[in-house]
C-alpha cells in the first residue's frame, strides 16, 4: 500500500498539486443471510481500489481506480489533477485548509475473536437456530435474520507527511419477524431495526446479541402487534427506547451540527441546516438534560477509528453542553471557514468515494434517571419501541418518525401494547422539552449502517450511544 | 474488440475454470465522473473506474456468491474462490435453477458516444451555464452533473451470454435566494441531449419566485405535483407493491382485477421503452419485458423474476436483482401514461390549492396501505382562483399513495424523465389530485 501511495503523491507533486493525499483501501464483507428456514444469501465481497485527491489551482480535484498497478495510480493521479485544473478555471475562490499536524502511526479495532475466523458452518447455524426460534407462530409470514462481517485496511499518506494504517473490524447481526393478517402487516426486529445491529467489534458481539433467545419474544410481539388497538392520538409525554433515540439523535443533532451543511455545500442534495455558524455557543438546542459529544474514541460504535480520511486524530467534541449547542462536526475546509481546528469526521464510503463531513460516534451523553423511574412519573403517555419509519426535513427541524410498537403509560404505569405510533415535532422544541435521560446502566452503543450522503451517493456506518429518554407535550398519533 | 465482447470472452474464460455445478458470471466495468458545484463554485469533482466481477455457484442444493472489484487480472480467482468457499454451506434443496436463454432479439440501450467521451473540461462548461445564470440573477447554484459508461456482460452455463453498454447523463441543481429556493433537473443517455438552459432557467426562475415565502396552516389541500414529486410516489409504489414477492407475502395493496386508482391513471414498467433508459436484459441475464401494473385504475400486473416466477408458474419479466436476495424482483422503468390536459393549464382549474416542486425525504410509514411521509422542498406555492398567487414555506405531508392516485383529475399530456432517489428512471406527468393530506 505505501508504494501506491508513495507513487500517486510523486505524480501528483510532479503534474503542480500544492496539496494531495492517497488512500488505498481493501475491504472484505461477508453477508449472510437466512430466511424461512433457508440460506437466503451467503456471500463475499472483496474490494480494493486507491483515491487521490488534490489541490491545483486552488480547487479540489479527485480520481480514483480499482488497480494498483503504477501505471494505473499515475494515471488516476493525472486524471485527478486535470479535474482540479478544469474547476480551477471557473472557481473565484481559492480552498483553505486548517493547519493540522502530519501524524504517523498504526490502529486496528479491538477484538476478542476475529470474526472472519469463526467458521461458515457455526453461523449459518447460529442464524438457523434463531430462525427455528420464530418458526411455531404461523402469522410470522416473513423471518429474516442476518449476519455480516466487515473488515477494512485503510492506508492514508498526504504531502504533508502523514502514514497512517488502520484496520477496522465490524460485526452485525439481527432478525426481523414480520406478521400479517387480512388487512395488516406488523414487522418487530432485534436488536434493532432495518435488519441488524452493527459494532466495531469482533464475534464476541454477535454472542451477545443473543439472537436465539430473543428470536420467540420478538415474534410473540409482531403477532400481537397484528391485533393491538391502534396508537391514541394526542399531545401527550413520549418515551424513546434507546434505538429510536439513537436515530432521533442521528437526524436532529448528528446532520445538523455537519458543518458542511452549516455552509451549504450539501444544498443540492441532502440540505442546510438550522444550526447556523452565529448560533454557535449561545444557541439553547434542548433542555440541561441534553448534552450531546461526537466521540471516535468511544469503542465499540462505528464511528471508532484512530485518525479521519484526512488523517485527523480521533477525539471527542462537545456538540450540545446541558442545551446550548457549542460545537460541529468539522473538516480542515469547514474549520478553516469558520476559523478553526478540524475535530476529524472526514470519512469516506471506500477507495472510489471523496471524503466528506460524516457522523462518527455522535451520542446522547447518559443522566441520571432510569426508564422505570420515567414511567412511574409519567400521567398519559406512550413508551416507543424500534424505528419504523423516519423523515426530516433538509433544514432539520421537522421531523416525524414511527416506531414498530408503543405501551401505553397510565398512571405511572405501561399498561396496553398499541400499534403504528408516530411522533413528530421541531427539532429545538422537541429537545427542549426533554425532562429525563437515563442513567450509564441502560446507555448502549447503537448505530445506523445505511447513511446516505454526498453527490455521488456515499453510505456510511456511524455510530450512536443512546439511553431511554423522556419528553413532555408531543405530537403522537396512529399511522392511518 | 469491443467492451462488450472484451468482457464476455473474459466471462467465459471464468466459466472455463468452473470444475463442478453451475454457474453465473457478471462483470460489469463502470467509469463514471461528477463535477458538484455549490454556491456558484465547483467544490467537489469526482471520477471513479473499477470492474467488478461476480460469481454465483449452484451446486447440489448448494449456493455460493463471490464479488470482486479491484485486483486486476486476480479478479475473477478471487470471486470463483470467494463463492466457493460461501458454496460449503447446504442451503435449500429446491434452489432456483439458473435461467436458459430465452433467445429473444436484444432491444434498445440507452447509450451515446458523447457522454461516454464527456470530459472534466465539458462538465465544467456546462456547470458554469447553471452558476453563471444564477450569479447574474445575484443568487447562488449548487448540483452536480454526472456522467457514466457502464457495460455489464453475463454469461451462464445454462447458456446465456449478454453483453450491453450504457452511459447516463444526469444534472442536479438547486438555486438559494436570500429567503427560499428553487429545483431543477434534467436526465437523458446523451449528455448533448440535456436541456443545460431550460435547466438554468427553471431553477433561477423557480427559486426568485419562492422568496419570502409565509406559513400555510397543514390540512387537506387540492395539488398540482410536477413531475419531480409524482417520481416519488410512483418509485414508492414500485417498491412496497409493484414486485411479486410483496404480493406472494401478502404484504402488498395490490388486489389483481380490482379498481383501486382513478380511470385516469396508468402505470407501466417498461425497461424495452427508449426513452426511459432502457436496457435489454436483467441481472439474471433474462429479457427486460414491458409490464403493465395499473390499467386505467385497475390493478392489472406485478414484475417478476425467476424464483418469484417459479412460485407463480409463470415466466420472468425479466425485472431480477442480483440472486440471490430477500427483495425479490423490482420495477426500475417506471412510467404514467399521458392525459390530456396541458401542465400549464392545470393551475386554472383549481379554486384554492398548492402547487408542489418536489417532495424530500419521502419514507414509507405503512406499506400495506401505501402510507408516506416526507416534506415539500424548493418551490410550494399557493394557487387561488385558477392562479398562483404566492410561495409557501414547506409542509409535512402524510398520505396514502393509492388514495392520492384514486382522486386524481388530471393528467398532463407532457412528461419528464427523472430518476428516483433509488435511481429508477421514472417518466412522470403533472397531476392534478383532488385531494392531498399535509399534516404538519
Amino acid at each position: 500500500m505505501r508504494q501506491v501511495s508513495e507513487r500517486a503523491l510523486d505524480a501528483a507533486s510532479a503534474a503542480g498539486a500544492s496539496y494531495a493525499d492517497c488512500r488505498v483501501v481493501n475491504r472484505t464483507v461477508q453477508k449472510i443471510t437466512v430466511k424461512n428456514g433457508v440460506v437466503a444469501a451467503l456471500e463475499r465481497f472483496e474490494d480494493e481500489g486507491v483515491g487521490i485527491r488534490v489541490i491545483v489551482d486552488g480547487a479540489w480535484g479527485f480520481a480514483s481506480v480499482d488497480r494498483l498497478d503504477g501505471v494505473s495510480v499515475e494515471t488516476a493521479t493525472r486524471h485527478a489533477v486535470q479535474i482540479a485544473r478544469a474547476s480551477s478555471r471557473v472557481n473565484r475562490v481559492a480552498v483553505q485548509l486548517a493547519p493540522a499536524p502530519p501524524l504517523t502511526g498504526v490502529y486496528r479495532t479491538p477484538v476478542t475473536r476475529d470474526p472472519f475466523s469463526v467458521s461458515l458452518d457455526d453461523k449459518v447455524n447460529l442464524l438457523l437456530r434463531t430462525d427455528e426460534a420464530m418458526a411455531h407462530l404461523p402469522q410470522v409470514r416473513i423471518r429474516e435474520c442476518s449476519l455480516e462481517f466487515v473488515r477494512e485496511e485503510r492506508h492514508f499518506a498526504s504531502s504533508e507527511g502523514a502514514r497512517l494504517d488502520q484496520t477496522i473490524i465490524e460485526s452485525g447481526g439481527g432478525l426481523d419477524a414480520t406478521a400479517t393478517s387480512d388487512d395488516e402487516v406488523q414487522t418487530r426486529s432485534f436488536p434493532n431495526s432495518f435488519g441488524r445491529h452493527q459494532v466495531c467489534a469482533g464475534w464476541e458481539a454477535i454472542e451477545a446479541f443473543d439472537l436465539p433467545g430473543n428470536a420467540g419474544r420478538i415474534a410473540e410481539e409482531a403477532v400481537a402487534l397484528l391485533s393491538a388497538p391502534i396508537c391514541p392520538a394526542g399531545t401527550m409525554t413520549v418515551i424513546l427506547d434507546a434505538t429510536q433515540a439513537a436515530l432521533q439523535v442521528h437526524e436532529s443533532c448528528g446532520h445538523p451540527t455537519e458543518l458542511d451543511r452549516a455552509l451549504g455545500h450539501e444544498a443540492a442534495y441532502a440540505g442546510t441546516s438550522f444550526l447556523t455558524p452565529d448560533l454557535l455557543g449561545t444557541f439553547r438546542y434542548g433542555s440541561e438534560h441534553v448534552t450531546m459529544t461526537a466521540d471516535s474514541t468511544r469503542a465499540p460504535g462505528l464511528g471508532t477509528f484512530g485518525w479521519d480520511d484526512e488523517g485527523v486524530a480521533a477525539q471527542r467534541s462537545v456538540l450540545v453542553n446541558q442545551g446550548i449547542f457549542t460545537g460541529y462536526l468539522s473538516s480542515r475546509e469547514t474549520a478553516a471557514a469558520i476559523g478553526q481546528l478540524s475535530n476529524g469526521t472526514m470519512r469516506a464510503d471506500g477507495w472510489s468515494r471523496l471524503p466528506i463531513i460524516r457522523m462518527t460516534n455522535v451520542n446522547l451523553e447518559p443522566g441520571t434517571s432510569s426508564l422505570e423511574e420515567m414511567i412511574a412519573t409519567t400521567e398519559r403517555g406512550v413508551y416507543l419501541e424500534t424505528n419504523r419509519s423516519w423523515s426530516i426535513d433538509d433544514r432539520r427541524l421537522n421531523f416525524q418518525f414511527g416506531t414498530q410498537n408503543g405501551w401505553e403509560i397510565v398512571d405511572g404505569k405501561r399498561t396496553r401494547l398499541v400499534r403504528n405510533p408516530i411522533y413528530s415535532g421541531q427539532t429545538p422544541d422537541f429537545w427542549r422539552s426533554c425532562d429525563a435521560v437515563a442513567g450509564p446502566g441502560e446507555w448502549q452503543m447503537l448505530g445506523v449502517v445505511n447513511c446516505g450522503k454526498g453527490q455521488p451517493s456515499q453510505s456510511m456506518h456511524v455510530g450512536h450511544g443512546a439511553a431511554p429518554c423522556r419528553f413532555r407535550n408531543v405530537k403522537v398519533e396512529p399511522a392511518r | 474488440m469491443s467492451r462488450d465482447d472484451e468482457l464476455l470472452e473474459a466471462g467465459d474464460k471464468a466459466l472455463a475454470r468452473l470444475e463442478a455445478g453451475d454457474a453465473e458470471v457478471v462483470i460489469v466495468d463502470e467509469t463514471s465522473e461528477l463535477t458538484r458545484f455549490a454556491g456558484n463554485e465547483m467544490h467537489q469533482s469526482v471520477a471513479q473506474t473499477s470492474r467488478s466481477v461476480r460469481v454465483r455457484l449452484i451446486d447440489d442444493g448448494r449456493i455460493g456468491v463471490g464479488e470482486v472489484r479491484g485486483f486486476g487480472e486476480g479478479a475473477v480467482g478471487r470471486a470463483l474462490q470467494a463463492a466457493d468457499e460461501s458454496r460449503r454451506v447446504t442451503t435449500s434443496p429446491d434452489v432456483p435453477p439458473l435461467p436458459a436463454p430465452d433467445h429473444r432479439a436484444d432491444g434498445p440501450v440507452a447509450f451515446a458516444a458523447a457522454t461516454a467521451a464527456a470530459t472534466p473540461e465539458l462538465r465544467a462548461g456546462l456547470v458554469s451555464i447553471v452558476t453563471g445564470t444564477a450569479r447574474s440573477h445575484d443568487i447562488n447554484a449548487y448540483g452536480a452533473l454526472s456522467t457514466s459508461t457502464r457495460t455489464t456482460a453475463i454469461v451462464t452455463t445454462a447458456g446465456v451470454r449478454r453483453a450491453a453498454t450504457a452511459t447516463q447523463a444526469s444534472f442536479v441543481s438547486v438555486a438559494r435566494g436570500d429567503d427560499g429556493g428553487g429545483y431543477a433537473s434534467r436526465h437523458a443517455a446523451d449528455i448533448d441531449a440535456l436541456d443545460v438552459d431550460g435547466l438554468a432557467a427553471e431553477v433561477v426562475d423557480t427559486c426568485e419566485r419562492n422568496q419570502r415565502a409565509t406559513a400555510i396552516d397543514p390540512g387537506e389541500y387540492e395539488v398540482v405535483l410536477s413531475p419531480y414529486a409524482v417520481t416519488d410516489l410512483l418509485e414508492h409504489l414500485g417498491w412496497v407493491g409493484f414486485s411479486a414477492l410483496a404480493t406472494q407475502e401478502h404484504r402488498s395493496f395490490m388486489r389483481m382485477d380490482e379498481r383501486l386508482m382513478s380511470d385516469l391513471v396508468t402505470i407501466r414498467d417498461d425497461p424495452t421503452a427508449s426513452d426511459i433508459f432502457p436496457f435489454p436484459f436483467d441481472a439474471e441475464g433474462v429479457s427486460t419485458q414491458a409490464v403493465h401494473l395499473i390499467d386505467r385504475g385497475v390493478c392489472a400486473g406485478v414484475v417478476y423474476d425467476t424464483p418469484t416466477a417459479l412460485r407463480d408458474g409463470v415466466t420472468s419479466t425479466g425485472h431480477s436483482l442480483p440472486q440471490p436476495n430477500t427483495w425479490g424482483p423490482l420495477p426500475r422503468h417506471l412510467a404514467m401514461d399521458a392525459g390530456a390536459t396541458p401542465w400549464k393549464d392545470m393551475v386554472s382549474s383549481v379554486s384554492r390549492g398548492l402547487y408542489v416542486t418536489r417532495f424530500w425525504y419521502v419514507r414509507d410509514v405503512h406499506p400495506l396501505r401505501t402510507v408516506i411521509t416526507g416534506m415539500t422542498r424548493e418551490g410550494t406555492f399557493l394557487i387561488e382562483h385558477g392562479r398562483i398567487t404566492r410561495p409557501v414555506k414547506d409542509l409535512r405531508f402524510t398520505q396514502s399513495i393509492v388514495e392520492a392516485l384514486a382522486a386524481v383529475a388530471e393528467v398532463s399530456r407532457e412528461r419528464r424523465l427523472e430518476l428516483g432517489e433509488g435511481e429508477s428512471g421514472v417518466l412522470a406527468p403533472w397531476l392534478h389530485i383532488n385531494r392531498f393530506t399535509f399534516s404538519s
